[in-house]
């Protein structure tokens, strides 16, 4: 059987190279780091919305100053940047689904992993599409 | 210093034969120490690189005796028929021990094992796993050896010389190659399964790790060589680099062409030719025929020429792209990647390459050498399957049906002796280390390693090709002696003991020229022609007056090599003349009506 | 040898620990032809201009595994790659990544190797069945559902691949659990229970953070990123399910 070779013999010297900054040397992982920083601006959204139900809570008067807070050009430039993120994040959250799934057989053949990507972004912008729908005819 | 390490089996060489031989000896009796030795980590052993199959005789209209036929036959009567015999008995049940193992064997519907079409087999018998049989073999042999805790390997260690002792095979000297120091492997019995010898040629389908080292070991140990004369090319090649495009593109229906898109194939005896494939006809010829049909067609300057040189197209477009994804998934990317062709539009460029050594150590039908305490098998030994041509889907049968024999014996010898005295056995170790050590201590040299090599396969090519004439190989003789001169005042630039390929590289380089004089010296003698060996100078004829006999070599040191003769075994097939496509239909049809004769 | 007058420069990382005390660049310029690997760049090197160059090759035809290494900061088989792909610009060579550099372009991978060793790596089978008897039923569906991860040549790329296995490298990696889960979707095979434990471990599939490049970078399209986070599923529904069944109820072939 193999041995982890703990203790080096002879002229033996491995030399082991550093992972400082390993994030920055192939493009691939840079990608990688954004997709997973964009948890960060969910993490983020999630939190303005927790503080829109609180405020909801808590009566009127702080339900329109969370409203009017929201409406400021600050808070809508931050929002069309949170946006782009999560739209990043369920793209790339769609594209490695597929490697979270066994083969999937349709009629004998395989499904492949574009497949399940383009399903799953489809479904997502119908979802997104029926949400605006329905806040649209339930508007005030 | 030098390492001691005390086994009771040890192995040179993890391919299929040494993995296969390893589980026997673990099988036959886990008491026993079994040191498994490769140079390089097992997965990479050239096993990996077979792809078309394994044949063992499956199908109920199939016999044993029809294998039987189909393998004289193919090697042009120069087997020992009764290993024959034992080889083609214990083929299936091996190719099922495969698959208790795990194999992953391509299958019919039913879920039984698939066999398919090869060259020079009358009815389809050969299994498959898709087209990467070696490769599957090999990993379900390494993948299954972790079981067994009596296997001990030692990776990437290399095998530099025997310990023979009191007539018998005790040891092999090694060199860990990551520290370069050396480690003596005592045991009281020697598998050497170290593969072929291909790289003495210089367009050759082989890994470079294919240098006959066991072979060569062997060799100088007194034991023969046997039958090194006969060299395989395999029909259908990458051109310049070798790369090997399976024997199953043709078993699935490809087709050989010349530069006028005319089967020529059908001109050498093997047709007529027809739309699909037939077994031993056409493109199911053996290997033998095929290459030197190229040969023919080269010379009648029916070839296509191009930046690759001289070659014929394998054209296996009208099987379509869905089947050959399917059935040849390696060999479409072979032809997209390195030739930038797409098979099911293009036809492949193919030549002849040197493939697989017949010949090899002196072996019995139990795997033993003269030498007692070693054996050989896989494509280092001389089992006696092959003759004078191997039939395709054979050779790794070979491997796993001898690998256990081969197991099964050492464990028995090594069960009932003893070794000689350690300090004994360490002074001869000691010695090989000095032996070895001076090829990269040595200061100076006028020779360089690669210019030593490239005159080595250059020469071999043009004295021990396809076709060969008695000038040529006596060139090629004087040349072998010639460099095995040169090769003493060799340089190295890399004197250093970590990881030191280029010493590794010399000492192969060592076993090659070795190699290559019995090889040269054994095709000279040979005053006939048979099977791979084809001459062009009066000999043209087999003559099994004289020559229906073993060529054997024997290692004379700086001098050449010494040539003798010994008999074949004829037990069942007398010899007759190989034919195949309609002349070797008429020839079974005669052939049977003479046996019911005789009742 | 090499027509008419392209050369291209190779840069290669070299380390030899008997005198350097660190890895060091060196520059060799290389004549090629169209259809010359990088292997063969790296053999021409070897043969004409500098013989302590150290390498591991064998095949040269991207079936054993042996010659990973960094190409221009990817892992890639220097058989399988092209010179003419870097031409004119400069070609950068280094041992794969993520393994400790023995010497030059030579990784030391024994730790891949105790990994594999690790997982049971060999068939356990469902049912016994005597040689006699002949093979195990496997249809094409059956084989098609696990034969796509039996093809890993072993060649590490996807470890040099993984940041994961590169920042802590007790992690089992790409390709050994690749490997396991060949073994566990083999319909001959009952191990899985005895592989569980592997699996569920934090240096098995829990330390996978699903980066991917692993199987972007496979020769062989293995995809062992699927291998590993399928079974993430089955590792969960193993760890929910546990408390509902008691283990060893199941007819699991012990070894």
């Amino acid at each position: 059987m193999s041995q982890p070779r703990n203790e080096v013999v002879g002229g033996r010297r491995p030399y082991r190279r550093s992972m400082t900054g390993w994030w920055r040397r192939d493009p691939f992982f840079v990608r990688y780091m954004i997709r997973e920083a964009t948890a960060l601006v969910v993490a983020a959204y999630s939190i303005v919305l927790l503080a829109g139900v609180l405020s909801l809570a808590q009566g009127e008067a702080a339900w329109n100053a969370w409203l009017a807070a929201m409406r400021s050009p600050i808070s809508i430039a931050l929002n069309l940047l949170m946006l782009v993120g999560m739209i990043y994040h369920s793209y790339s959250w769609f594209e490695i689904m597929p490697k979270t799934m066994p083969a999937m057989f349709v009629g004998g053949k395989r499904v492949t992993a574009a497949t399940i990507t383009m399903f799953g972004l489809v479904a997502a912008v119908a979802a997104a599409l029926a949400l605006f729908a329905a806040a649209w005819v339930l508007r005030p | 210093m030098l390492e001691v390490f005390k086994a009771d089996v040890v192995i040179v060489g993890a391919g299929g034969a040494g993995l296969r031989a390893a589980i026997a000896v673990a099988d036959a009796d886990p008491s026993l120490t079994v040191a498994l030795v490769s140079k390089v980590y097992p997965m990479r052993s050239h096993t990996v690189a077979a792809e078309g199959g394994a044949a063992a005789v499956t199908q109920p209209h199939d016999s044993l005796e029809h294998h039987f036929n189909d393998t004289v036959t193919g090697g042009d009567w120069l087997c020992e028929q009764d290993v024959v015999e034992y080889f083609v008995a214990h083929a299936h049940e091996e190719m099922v021990q495969m698959e208790h193992w795990g194999c992953p064997w391509s299958r019919r519907d039913d879920g039984h094992a698939n066999v398919r079409a090869f060259g020079g087999m009358k009815i389809e018998r050969t299994w498959f796993a898709a087209d990467k049989t070696g490769f599957h073999m090999l990993h379900t042999l390494f993948q299954t050896s972790i079981k067994y805790p009596s296997i001990k390997r030692f990776d990437e260690h290399f095998g530099v010389d025997l310990v023979v002792e009191d007539g018998r095979a005790q040891g092999v000297v090694t060199i860990e190659i990551a520290t370069g120091e050396f480690r003596l492997i005592q045991a009281r019995a020697v598998i050497i399964a170290t593969g072929g010898a291909g790289r003495v040629f210089r367009e050759n389908t082989n890994g470079g790790i294919v240098t006959g080292d066991g072979m060569a070991l062997a060799y100088r140990h007194g034991v023969p060589l046997r039958d090194m004369e006969f060299m395989q090319y395999h029909p259908t090649c990458m051109p310049r680099t070798g790369l090997l495009f399976t024997e199953a593109c043709r078993g699935e229906g490809g087709f050989l062409v010349n530069k006028d898109g005319y089967r020529y194939l059908q001109d050498y005896g093997l047709g007529p030719a027809e739309p699909s494939p037939r077994n031993k006809a056409m493109e199911l010829g053996p290997r033998d025929r095929l290459s030197q049909a190229f040969w023919h067609e080269k010379k009648k300057g029916r070839t296509i020429d191009g930046p690759l040189g001289s070659v014929v197209h394998l054209d296996l477009r009208h099987l379509g792209e869905r089947k050959l994804r399917e059935r040849l998934p390696q060999i479409y990317e072979l032809a997209e990647e390195f030739l930038g062709v797409d098979p099911a539009r293009t036809p492949i460029p193919v030549v002849p390459a040197a493939h697989y050594t017949m010949g090899g150590i002196l072996a019995d039908g139990k795997t033993a050498a003269p030498l007692a305490g070693l054996y050989s098998v896989g494509e280092c030994s001389s089992v006696g399957i092959h003759g004078a041509n191997r039939l395709g889907s054979n050779s790794l049968t070979e491997l796993i049906v001898f690998g256990k024999v081969a197991g099964v014996e050492a464990a028995s010898f090594a069960r009932n002796v003893t070794n000689s005295n350690a300090d004994v056995l360490k002074r001869q170790a000691d010695a090989a280390c000095e032996r070895a050590l001076g090829i990269v201590t040595r200061q100076g040299g006028a020779e360089r390693l690669a210019v030593l090599r490239n005159e080595m396969a250059k020469s071999m090519e043009s004295g021990c090709g396809i076709y060969r004439t008695g000038t040529d190989m006596q060139a090629t003789c004087a040349k072998i002696d010639e460099l095995k001169a040169r090769y003493r005042d060799l340089h190295v630039d890399d004197h250093s003991r970590v990881w030191n390929t280029e010493w590794l590289l010399a000492i192969e380089l060592g076993y090659l020229l070795d190699v290559a004089q019995a090889i040269v010296y054994s095709a000279l003698n040979r005053k006939e022609s048979r099977g791979s060996h084809q001459r062009l100078d009066g000999f043209e004829q087999r003559d099994d007056a004289n020559f229906l006999k073993h060529s054997l070599a024997t290692y004379a040191g700086a001098a050449a090599p010494r040539i003798s003769l010994s008999d074949v075994k004829i037990t069942k097939s007398m010899p007759g003349t190989r034919a195949y496509g309609a002349a070797g239909e008429k020839a079974e049809a005669q052939r049977k009506l003479q046996g019911a004769a005789h009742g | 040898m090499a027509e008419a007058g392209k050369t291209i420069e190779i840069e290669v990382l070299r380390y030899r620990p008997e005198q350097d005390a660190a890895p060091v660049t060196q520059s060799y310029r290389v004549p090629f032809t169209d259809d010359m690997s990088v292997l063969q760049g790296l053999q021409y090197i070897k043969d004409h201009l500098d013989g302590t160059l150290s390498f591991r090759w064998s095949c040269r035809m991207a079936i054993c595994g042996s010659c990973g290494m960094m190409i221009d900061g990817r892992p890639k088989l220097s058989c399988k790659t092209f010179l003419r792909e870097f031409h004119p610009g400069k070609l950068r060579i280094e041992a794969l990544a993520h393994f400790p550099i023995e010497r030059d372009l030579v990784a030391g991978v024994d730790d891949f190797l105790v990994k594999l060793e690790s997982i049971k790596p060999y068939l356990i089978p469902k049912e016994p069945r005597r040689l006699d008897e002949g093979e195990y039923l496997q249809t094409p569906h059956e084989l098609e559902r696990y034969e796509q991860f039996s093809s890993c040549i072993n060649c590490m790329l996807c470890y040099a691949a993984c940041p994961q296995y590169g920042l802590d490298s007790k992690f089992t990696g790409p390709g050994v659990l690749a490997l396991l889960h060949r073994y566990n979707a083999d319909s001959r095979d009952g191990g899985r229970d005895e592989r569980m434990q592997l699996v569920n471990a934090e240096e098995g599939v829990w330390s996978c953070t699903a980066v991917g490049y692993c199987s972007e970078v496979c020769p062989k399209a293995v995809d062992p990123a699927n291998a590993v986070n399928q079974n993430k599923v089955n590792s969960a529904k193993d760890y929910f399910l546990r408390f509902l069944r008691p283990r060893g109820a199941r007819n699991g072939a012990s070894k």
